[in-house]
């Protein structure tokens, strides 16, 4: 019987397959940058969550949109369950395996995913578990079920409750939250809060989502200077999964921005002829990269924005403890994409769609229908209106973001070739 | 399995529960009433009671199809939700002067934005629901409560005084003391009543005049004490589940010889078995009885599995149940991940369980009952082998 400690094994081999990937990047004749920065940095955070459960320094379960800023404020670690089953997904067999688990077939495959691993024993045993309660059902209910699975049922856990609203009562809600968290980690996990920190880690954030933003203005250009979904798949990595507050996510966002900056100037894309614009009305998904290659070989189409990328992040006041809390629940309760768009009522979505399609002139709106996404696909009606004002042809698909085999590739290439087709886009 | 239960207040259930509307929901909207439609629970019936108008449960009780909702929802949306919003359209839900609901799940939080853009009902409110338990969250919802009031107020030129909703409490207070007796008849070895007709008292509640409603519940709780009491069942079952508010399912699982005894459904035992609170300030009780002291479902984080896995266990003991059906409308995230807690919590207490996956309106009637019988025959089974 193996004595190595839940989840490690796996956790190595994800260090073997970065290794792997910075290797490949080094030996091209001109190594990418970027990514030899991002893929160091994913490293090292990598590296961070090993140490922690070799040496069993504390370590927290987290989940997207649960402030990390005050986490790294305290010198604590989080990673969060699904993050890295997704980014490995060719090089394991985690979805195959996953069928066999007794969750209903028609859940979220990222929801199933994160069950199987954490049943399955490929994540490592947190000391705490943060818990987020939406953007969907499925995410509640999904970190209920690890509290009841073997091995996490000790796990002390303290679940964040983001208001449906977007008022100022609402926020000062969740910034109770977030101080009911910290005084939670501080019990459980036994550091203390370091406002000073916050101040500094959240400056930096600033700075992150300012040199994002000012990519994204960039990625407006005609033809836009970088291919689908570039700052997207980046972005939420270095921004939602790596210690917040690190200067090299700045250092990302700026290379990101002058380079295409550089493009835009001369008027140069990734594409011979950029001939569709495509707003992509959801997340990035897992099969993003064949799909963005195919759209460009075939049609000449970028897809320019996604909600995945389009973040429009506000500055955080840092006077004072309270402003910063309260910066920071506006920040994850209503900027952090797929929160931003799926909490709530259905205006955001749709104000998220009319200021794409204007901002990046975009040609037409794939919308994914994505199966876990519950509450977007009972949104069809307003997207249907909203494009149907702007004048847009709006394709709706039924996939699953995060399982490349629901929806095949060909039956999606047939159906966006179709499209194309008929509202004359080609 | 119907009962020998001969009672003209069940008939009068039953119409109820039948129907989207019944004769006392008419005379009540003719006499000038007002009734205001409440999507799913977490709403408190007490706010509208004492407003003087009439809270109405949400169904779309007898809809064929969903053609008129296929504009607005896809395949990825519940059916309950989109028959609801294809009854809407259809006009069978006009007589409502309002609708109010709260974001209970992901379909039902978008069925209330697609009624209010497509359905036009004169009054419309919306409130946050916390996801999970605590004193802050029962804080933060009295204040919605206190929203809803003020809209109300400000809509219908009502008064919603203290007091009255002090009252409204108490009836509905008596309604549930009401439901409990209903219950309690069943722990009985040859229960006087089905689980059908059970749940259609149940359902009748969510649409009738609460005084009226409770005069007729009790005429049948004393019409239950006076049949003659008879035993066909093979096994004692207890449902669990959702939003099931059609008898017809829980017919076709008696009609295998397994006696719906109890239940933990949103219409059901669930609705009453604790009451509000009568001390106090009566809108933080109403606040804290939806947030945290009635029995949990999945939908409230934080009152964890092991908590809602005690209240069944108590539940078994208290009905003497031998076996547990669990029911989860397709695409539901949070039943679907409920029947998988609910499988592992009842494998290590050796209680039998049969999870089902069903759709609103009731389908494959066939094919539900095969699964019913031979669950039933299992238990039967395993209970010879014991003995």
């Amino acid at each position: 019987m193996s004595t190595t400690k839940r989840g490690l094994e796996r956790f190595y081999q994800y260090r073997n397959n970065i290794r792997g990937i910075i290797s490949q990047i080094e030996s091209a004749p001109e190594p990418n940058p970027v990514l030899l920065k991002f893929f160091a940095l994913i490293q090292e955070n990598d590296e961070k969550t090993i140490d922690c459960v070799e040496s069993g320094k504390p370590l927290i379960s987290s989940w997207y949109g649960s402030a990390p800023e005050i986490y790294a404020a305290m010198g604590i670690h989080y990673f969060c369950p699904v993050d890295n089953i997704l980014a490995h997904q060719p090089f394991f067999n985690d979805l195959a395996e996953m069928d066999s688990a007794s969750i209903p077939a028609d859940m979220c495959g990222l929801i199933k995913l994160a069950a199987h691993g954490v049943e399955k024993g490929t994540v490592p045993v947190p000391t705490a578990m943060i818990a987020m309660l939406e953007p969907c059902d499925a995410q509640s209910a999904l970190h209920e079920a690890w509290m009841n699975t073997e091995g996490w049922q000790d796990v002390p856990t303290f679940a964040l409750d983001p208001s449906y609203g977007t008022n100022k009562y609402d926020y000062e809600y969740f910034a109770g939250e977030l101080k009911r968290m910290i005084s939670f980690l501080e019990n459980h996990v036994g550091w203390k809060m370091d406002y000073n920190k916050l101040r500094d880690v959240i400056e930096v954030t600033n700075l992150q989502y300012a040199a994002w933003a000012e990519y994204n203005e960039f990625r407006r250009a005609i033809p836009c200077p970088h291919d689908s979904f570039v700052g997207s798949k980046l972005g939420w990595a270095i921004t939602q999964h790596i210690t917040a507050g690190h200067p090299g996510a700045v250092e990302i966002f700026k290379m990101l921005a002058y380079d295409a900056e550089q493009k835009a100037k001369a008027g140069q894309g990734p594409l011979p002829k950029e001939k569709i614009r495509v707003l992509w009305a959801d997340l990035v998904p897992t099969w993003a990269d064949p799909l963005a290659a195919w759209l460009a070989e075939e049609w000449g189409a970028n897809i320019v924005m996604d909600f995945q990328g389009y973040t429009p992040y506000e500055h955080i006041d840092t006077s004072t403890e309270d402003s910063m809390l309260l910066g920071l629940a506006k920040r994850n309760m209503a900027e952090v994409p797929m929160i931003r768009q799926a909490r709530g009522s259905v205006d955001v979505m749709i104000e998220d769609i009319t200021r794409i399609a204007k901002d990046y002139r975009c040609d037409c709106v794939l919308f994914p229908g994505h199966v876990g996404h519950k509450d977007q696909s009972a949104s069809i009606g307003f997207l249907k209106e909203a494009c149907r004002d702007l004048k847009l042809p709006l394709l709706t698909l039924t996939v699953d973001n995060f399982d490349p085999r629901f929806t095949p590739m060909d039956v999606l290439k047939r159906q966006i070739s179709e499209f194309f087709e008929v509202n004359g886009l080609c | 399995m119907q009962s020998r239960l001969q009672s003209s207040a069940l008939l009068e259930f039953q119409e109820a529960a039948a129907n989207p509307t019944n004769p006392v929901l008419q005379e009540w909207k003719t006499r000038g009433g007002k009734i205001i439609g409440m999507m799913y629970h977490y709403v408190p019936e007490e706010i509208i009671t004492a407003a003087g108008m009439l809270p109405y449960r949400m169904r779309a009780t007898g809809n064929e199809g969903t053609e008129l909702s296929e504009s607005r929802f896809t395949q990825v949306n519940c059916s309950l939700v989109r028959h609801l919003f294809d009854s809407g359209m259809r006009g069978n839900l006009n007589f409502l002067d309002g609708v109010v609901s709260v974001n209970n799940c992901d379909h039902i939080r978008r069925l209330y934005d697609n009624w209010k853009a497509k359905i036009k009902t004169p009054y419309t409110h919306f409130m946050s629901f916390p996801k999970k338990s605590g004193p802050e969250q029962a804080e933060a919802y009295r204040r919605e409560l206190e929203g809803f009031i003020k809209s109300l107020v400000e809509q219908f030129e009502v008064d919603i005084s203290d007091e009255k909703l002090r009252n409204a409490i108490k009836l509905h207070n008596e309604t549930r003391h009401l439901q409990r007796q209903l219950y309690s008849l069943k722990k009985s070895d040859a229960p006087p009543i089905s689980g059908s007709e059970t749940l259609t008292a149940m359902v009748a509640a969510s649409c009738m005049p609460r005084e009226y409603y409770n005069m007729r519940l009790a005429q049948l709780i004393e019409d239950c004490r006076k049949t003659e009491l008879s035993k066909n069942h093979l096994a004692r079952i207890m449902v669990i589940g959702g939003e099931i508010d059609d008898p017809g399912f829980i017919t076709a699982i008696e009609s295998q010889k397994g006696l719906v005894v109890t239940d933990l459904l949103g219409y059901g035992f669930r609705s009453c078995a604790k009451d509000v609170s009568t001390n106090g300030d009566p809108l933080t009780a109403l606040a804290d009885y939806q947030v945290n002291e009635r029995p949990a479902d999945p939908r409230i984080f934080g009152r964890t599995t092991e908590e809602r896995d005690m209240y069944i266990s108590k539940m078994v003991q208290d009905f003497n149940i031998d076996g547990i059906i669990s029911v989860r409308l397709m695409q539901c995230d949070h039943w679907g991940f409920e029947q998988v807690n609910l499988t592992k919590h009842l494998r290590k207490k050796h209680i039998p369980h049969l999870a089902l996956e069903t759709e609103y309106i009731l389908g494959s009637v066939g094919q539900l009952k095969t699964r019913v019988q031979a669950f039933v025959e299992s238990i039967v089974e395993a209970k010879h082998v014991n003995n």
